[in-house]
């Protein structure tokens, strides 16, 4: 309600609080005034990010992995017969491709690989990020000057070109597609964990470990990295979403795994011939990458955003 | 400042030279034979040795490189394979092409990406500031090629408004300029955001809002003013990185500028072209981040360039 309805001073502090026409509450603060608080509403704009972020993800993630045990038609199997079937005709839900292929049950095939891709992506880089960025922070000296040019130098490189670069030269096989995405998203980890790692140095249960005398490889593994590997994973979910775009774009330029493997970039690239005449061959798949990196997004975003709760002990 | 400057070129340059060498290094390591992509499938063996010794291949790789050295540093890098003409050349008439539409797309992301998140930053917490930021979230989310194909769809196919590839008029830049600015737009404004509620929050904000400064003042002067260095770096690295070609966008509209010519040359293994593109865009995203810390001092008086370059 309104300000002005300042408690009387002979309520006594402390009673449990009622509708605050009746018994006025000590207080001036009222639930409503709670709920509409800038902290209050930040709360569950966090929570409802994460609520459809995590619907949206697991729209799409949950038949991906099922697709094998879905009643669908092999993705490979043509059907000259059905070709550029309308989405929901003769039960292709998704309609069929130009070569009277099912389009839902390649986009869901093709998403295991580029599923696979992304989350081994994000492993590796992760890993590389947070054992050179901690390193960098903690040791300081040489060792951070090297990995800190390293970082300057990949920063100013043309990164999608030497990408391609790469995949065309050494072949578009899976394991390289993973190893160029992780070498392209490693220093965002890195700089990272090592600005946490900078801040953490200097912290009264580092000096007391090393007067205990434990050495400092130990102290970095496990007292350092304990602490800030959380907000470092944080970033890592941020990261399998640009992974799984940047495998797309691969993909499209003809730079991402080859045959029999329909990954989602190459299966628009497919359809982009047939955009006037077959729309849903490129927008459905295309629909899909954005809901799934749009949820993933939100899931992070939400729990980045999402207050912190109060550590008990520790 | 002439110090700083000098310090700058000699690093930039180094790692441009260390660029181009590593591209060097690696067009040798992997397999695939330019000389069999030149002469065709069906080419003999003495045709294709032929073809190897007229490029230079058929040397050792060391001298092959001392060779390169010499044309870096005369500026010339040899002839391309599939055009028949100087390398530097060929890039140098597609990168006109780049620079419109980097410079179009930035201009383009700017005009929109700033007013935006400053007006994200002014209401936090509000079901319209909420409604907006999922929107950007998408448009962080969308891949460019299908933004693209969507745009090209829907306004070239089946509402003809704009041309569907190619830069024949200046409707041509339209779409791709969009597209790539959807992207870019939605980073820079929660950037711009980001910044803007960490000033906001800020206690010189609260001093000069009670001296009563106005509410327009507030935000242009006294936040947008020490946000403007980190969100003009973004803008200038952004920019810097279209130089070395918004690779997927022009591939999707057929735009012909060094993006999609580095595909092709990647595709023929032609290795002259592959050198001279790395090249020149190495050099010049070099150049503009020289230009976006030169400008520091103009943006923040505090900048001093020299002791705080390092930083």
């Amino acid at each position: 309600m309104s300000l002005d309805t300042a408690p009387p001073a002979e309520v006594p502090a402390g009673l449990p609080s009622g509708s605050p026409e009746r018994k006025p509450s000590p207080s001036a603060v009222t639930k409503e005034l709670i709920a509409k608080a800038g902290a209050t509403r930040r709360r569950k704009a966090a929570q409802w990010k994460m609520r459809i972020g995590a619907v949206c993800t697991l729209i799409v993630i949950v038949p991906i992995l099922l697709a094998q045990l879905l009643p669908l038609p092999d993705a490979n199997h043509q059907d000259l017969s059905a070709r550029r079937l309308a989405p929901l005709m003769d039960g292709h839900l998704f309609g069929t491709d130009q070569l009277g292929r099912d389009l839902l049950s390649r986009v869901l095939h093709g998403g295991q690989v580029s599923l696979t891709i992304g989350v081994l992506a994000v492993v590796v880089s992760g890993a590389i990020g947070i054992i050179l960025g901690a390193a960098a922070g903690y040791f300081g000296g040489w060792v951070d000057t090297l990995v800190s040019r390293i970082l300057e130098a990949q920063m100013s490189l043309p990164l999608l070109m030497m990408l391609l670069l790469v995949v065309a030269l050494f072949g578009p096989s899976i394991p390289v597609i993973t190893f160029v995405i992780a070498i392209a998203q490693w220093p965002e980890v890195a700089r990272l964990t090592r600005s946490m790692v900078l801040v953490e140095r200097e912290k009264p249960y580092v000096s007391a470990a090393r007067i205990l005398g434990l050495h400092r490889i130990q102290i970095l593994i496990e007292h350092i990295i304990p602490n800030v590997i959380k907000q470092a994973t944080l970033v890592v979910l941020l990261l399998l979403a640009q992974a799984v775009l940047l495998e797309s774009a691969l993909s499209f330029l003809g730079a991402g795994p080859q045959r029999p493997f329909a990954t989602w970039g190459r299966i628009i690239s497919d359809g982009q011939d047939y955009i006037t005449t077959s729309w849903w061959m490129v927008t459905l798949p295309g629909l899909v990458i954005v809901l799934m990196v749009v949820g993933v997004n939100l899931l992070g975003d939400g729990l980045r955003d999402r207050p912190r709760r109060k550590k008990k002990g520790a | 400042m002439t110090n700083y400057i000098l310090k700058r070129l000699g690093q930039g340059l180094l790692t441009v030279f260390l660029t181009v060498s590593t591209v060097f290094i690696l067009i040798r390591l992997a397999p695939g034979d330019p000389a069999v992509s030149y002469a065709g499938p069906l080419a003999t063996t003495e045709q294709l040795a032929k073809v190897r010794e007229q490029f230079g291949l058929d040397r050792p790789v060391l001298e092959q490189y001392w060779i390169f050295l010499q044309q870096l540093f005369t500026g010339n890098l040899g002839t391309s394979y599939s055009f028949q003409a100087p390398a530097m050349q060929v890039v140098a008439e597609r990168m006109p092409y780049t620079l419109t539409l980097a410079t179009a797309s930035i201009l383009l992301t700017a005009v929109v990406a700033i007013p935006l998140g400053v007006w994200m930053s002014r209401r936090p917490d509000t079901n319209r500031e909420l409604g907006v930021n999922v929107l950007t979230i998408a448009g962080q989310s969308m891949p460019d090629f299908w933004t693209g194909i969507m745009l090209l769809t829907g306004f070239a196919v089946l509402i003809p408004l704009f041309p569907a590839s190619g830069f024949a008029t200046w409707g041509g830049l339209v779409l791709p300029t969009v597209t790539i600015a959807i992207l870019q737009i939605a980073l820079i404004s929660r950037m711009v955001r980001r910044e803007m509620t960490a000033n906001f929050a800020a206690p010189f904000l609260t001093v000069a809002r009670s001296r009563g400064v106005r509410n327009s003042v507030l935000t242009w002067r006294y936040a947008m003013g020490n946000s403007a260095i980190p969100v003009f770096t973004a803008l200038g690295t952004r920019f810097a990185a279209m130089l070395n070609g918004v690779v997927v966008v022009e591939v999707v509209f057929a735009w012909p500028g060094v993006g999609s010519l580095i595909v092709r040359a990647l595709e023929t293994r032609d290795y002259p072209l592959i050198q001279a593109t790395v090249l020149l865009t190495a050099l010049l995203a070099v150049g503009v981040q020289l230009v976006i810390d030169l400008a520091y001092p103009l943006l923040d008086p505090r900048v001093r360039l020299g002791k705080a370059a390092t930083a």
